[in-house]
């Protein structure tokens, strides 16, 4: 027997008192966890959102969206300026660009489709003019006076070309999707040789592989490289350096896309203002993060209101032990006197409370604990539904890509799903947090009977009841 | 040795100041038995505890085996009441949720003894007292008055006390039971050398003692028997 057997022993004097508060206690320490599991998932959802958002601008040039819209190039002049600005890491620079049947012998590795058979339907007018430079097989006719007579041409969606900086991040303005290089290597950022890296569709259609050479703008172009991006679209492209494609197209010093690494999330829209005052009119330039940031609004909430419950748990759960110890320490009034009479120290005595608190709180715990891991999923989905379904639906916009791609729209999309696949995850770790707040509480909450304890006068034994 | 000078305690209530224990000096010797008489009020248990160093003295000074206690700081004056004084209660005051045993072996306990020691001694004291094995391993509630204050008796004898302060111990009890308590107290303190002051109600048992003491309204005087 020692001071502490002495409080646990203590706590089971009155059984139906520790019955209710260890209940009571289970509850509240439940439901600090469930709330701490809440604020976890919601928490992680939050940075992995804004993570997969990315610290990213993009930047294309006013009115113009991959191969969409019209407009003015940029200028490698222009994307300098924005190489300098502030809180930038990098600027990758792209120039898109079509091969034509003339100048390439390359074949798309996609199929017109009833998608892209719209496009030959449209009587030629937005394509007419020689801007339009998609390939036709050679069985088509072409020559003939499309313009006056409504043909059905066979229509192949282009090979589009991408002159990078940065072989290894797609832009999501022209199909976007994550590199990874299948064989062979990439080229440098400033390289100006004529090398590209193919997608792995393309490679197959054309049976081409590293080492092997195709025409482009009439020039023989070697093969250095195939990727996978994971998408169809992309995986039709040709990525070669910038400095080749400007030169090669007649387009010295253009840029039709570029993309601003940011340092932090946190200074996404700074950079973003300041980009668009050095660009002024001539550029668009747009990020996602305002977007995540309104979709991650809710999830915001939730991590606030699930902040203030565990708090308000925990308080509850101090209270209560509060409550009962300065309940029993007055009650215990005269044993605690005839204890220091005896010879023990106030710290002692304190010791032995501070044990019977434990004691009442790890068994709340171990309730608690349990009440948290079978409620602590449900309440995270409960919590993450209610206040999420609007802005889900808010979300969920944009078609499909078209030639352009739209990065934004997608992004949103996932966004969306992301909170239905919201789930608390509980282990060990939440077990030793049940442990730790059992043991705040139960400290909190002898604090002030330890105060009384201490005044309570040994003299006081000497009264008769 | 036990020397008592010049002590005073006096409690504030509102206006009124009791002098509860009003300039009282006297000596008792080692292994001396004495008593105190006093109506109801008189001030004993305040002169009792001031003994016991669970209270201070509004002024004045008790040394005990040379040392004045009243000036002791709250650690020393803690092992004081712990290592040199033993109490016995009216009310018996053993900790109901622990065994008659486990009662005996708590001052042994706050002392720093060791496990065996304190087991061995306590349940020495209790044989010592009369207790049964069987009624060693009882909780408080389950012994007759007589039994609880024979246990107290060998809470107090635990750790071999100088001074042994005992406050109407039988006031409790019927008078035949009263009086055999009373005898044990006598017969332990005399075969351990130990001083009593005892307070009691009871003329008989203060005509058994060495020397009494009376108070009246605080203020103490030798009572002739
Ligand atoms: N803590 C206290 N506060 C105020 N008055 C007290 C206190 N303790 C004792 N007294 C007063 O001191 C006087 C002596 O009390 P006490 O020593 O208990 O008497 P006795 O034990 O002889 O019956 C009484 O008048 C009592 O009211
Ligand atoms: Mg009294």
């Amino acid at each position: 027997m020692n001071v502490v057997t002495r409080g646990i022993r203590n706590a089971f004097r009155n059984q139906i008192r520790t019955f209710s508060i260890v209940v009571i206690l289970g509850l509240s320490v439940g439901l600090a966890l469930a709330m701490l599991v809440a604020r976890q998932a919601v928490t992680d959802k939050i940075s992995s959102v804004k993570s997969s958002v990315g610290n990213t601008v993009s930047v294309s040039p006013a009115g113009a969206r991959g191969f969409e819209g019209g407009g003015t190039a940029l200028t490698t002049a222009q994307i300098a300026k924005l190489a300098t600005l502030a809180n930038v890491t990098s600027v990758d620079s792209t120039l898109s660009d079509r091969l034509t049947t003339s100048n390439s012998n390359l074949a798309s590795a996609v199929d017109a489709g009833s998608l892209g058979q719209r496009f030959a339907q449209n009587n030629g007018t937005s394509f007419s003019g020689g801007e339009f430079q998609g390939q036709r097989p050679s069985g088509a006719t072409s020559g003939t006076s499309d313009s006056e007579t409504p043909v059905m041409r066979t229509f192949t969606p282009p090979v589009t070309v991408v002159g990078t900086t940065s072989p290894t991040k797609l832009s999501s303005s022209v199909g976007g999707g994550s590199f990874t290089l299948k064989s062979g290597k990439t080229f440098s950022a400033t390289s100006t040789e004529n090398v590209a890296v193919i997608g792995s569709s393309l490679a197959t259609k054309n049976n081409l592989k590293v080492g092997s050479t195709f025409t482009a703008y009439n020039t023989s172009i070697t093969v250095i490289g195939t990727f996978d991006a994971g998408n169809s679209f992309s995986n039709n492209q040709v990525l070669m350096p910038l400095a080749t494609v400007q030169k090669l197209s007649d387009q010295a010093g253009a840029v039709t896309s570029a993309t601003i690494h940011v340092n932090s999330i946190d200074n996404v829209a700074t950079v973003t203002t300041a980009a668009t005052s050095s660009l002024g009119s001539a550029a668009d330039v747009t990020n996602d993060s305002a977007a995540a940031e309104s979709s991650v609004a809710p999830l915001e909430n939730i991590q606030t209101i699930s902040l203030y419950s565990l708090i308000g748990a925990v308080t509850a759960g101090a209270v209560i032990i509060l409550l009962t110890m300065i309940m029993i320490v007055r009650e215990r009034r005269r044993e605690i006197g005839v204890i220091k009479a005896i010879g023990a120290s106030n710290i002692k005595v304190m010791l032995q409370f501070a044990s019977e608190a434990v004691t009442f709180t790890i068994l709340g715990a171990v309730i608690g604990i349990i009440f948290g891991l079978v409620a602590g999923n449900p309440i995270t989905k409960l919590l993450v539904n209610n206040s999420t379904s609007a802005a889900t639906t808010a979300t969920t916009m944009g078609g499909p890509g078209g030639f352009g791609g739209r990065g934004g729209g997608r992004a949103l999309r996932s966004l969306g799903s992301n909170f239905s696949t919201i789930s608390a995850s509980v282990g060990w770790d939440i077990i030793l947090y049940g442990l730790g707040v059992a043991i705040i509480i139960a400290i909190i909450g002898s604090g002030l009977a330890s105060f009384f304890i201490a005044k309570i006068r040994p003299a006081e034994v000497m009264r008769a009841e | 040795m036990l020397e008592v000078k010049n002590v005073k305690r006096s409690f504030k209530s509102g206006d009124v100041t009791v002098n509860a224990v009003d300039d009282v000096s006297f000596k008792v010797p080692e292994g001396q038995f004495a008593s105190i008489i006093g109506k109801s009020g008189s001030g004993k248990s305040t002169l009792l505890s001031l003994l016991g160093a669970l209270d201070k003295p509004s002024s004045g000074s008790i040394e005990v085996d040379g040392k004045d206690i009243a000036k002791m700081h709250d650690h020393a004056l803690i092992s004081y009441r712990c290592q040199k004084i033993g109490f016995v209660f009216q009310s018996y005051n053993l900790v109901p949720n622990l065994t008659a045993l486990e009662n005996v072996i708590l001052p042994m306990e706050f002392a720093g003894l060791g496990k065996k020691e304190r087991l061995e001694r306590g349940k020495k004291l209790l044989a010592q007292v009369g207790l049964t094995e069987d009624q060693m391993d009882r909780k408080p509630g389950k012994l007759s008055g007589g039994q609880q204050q024979r246990v107290s008796i060998a809470r107090a004898l635990a750790n071999k006390p100088k001074v042994i302060l005992a406050d109407e111990p039988t006031g409790n009890l019927d008078s035949q039971t009263g009086k055999m308590v009373f005898d044990l107290l006598h017969d332990l303190a005399r075969s351990e050398n130990t001083t009593i002051i005892t307070v009691t109600h009871d003329l008989s048992i203060a005509g058994k003692t060495d020397r009494t003491f009376q108070l009246i309204d605080g203020k103490l005087t030798e009572y002739k028997k």
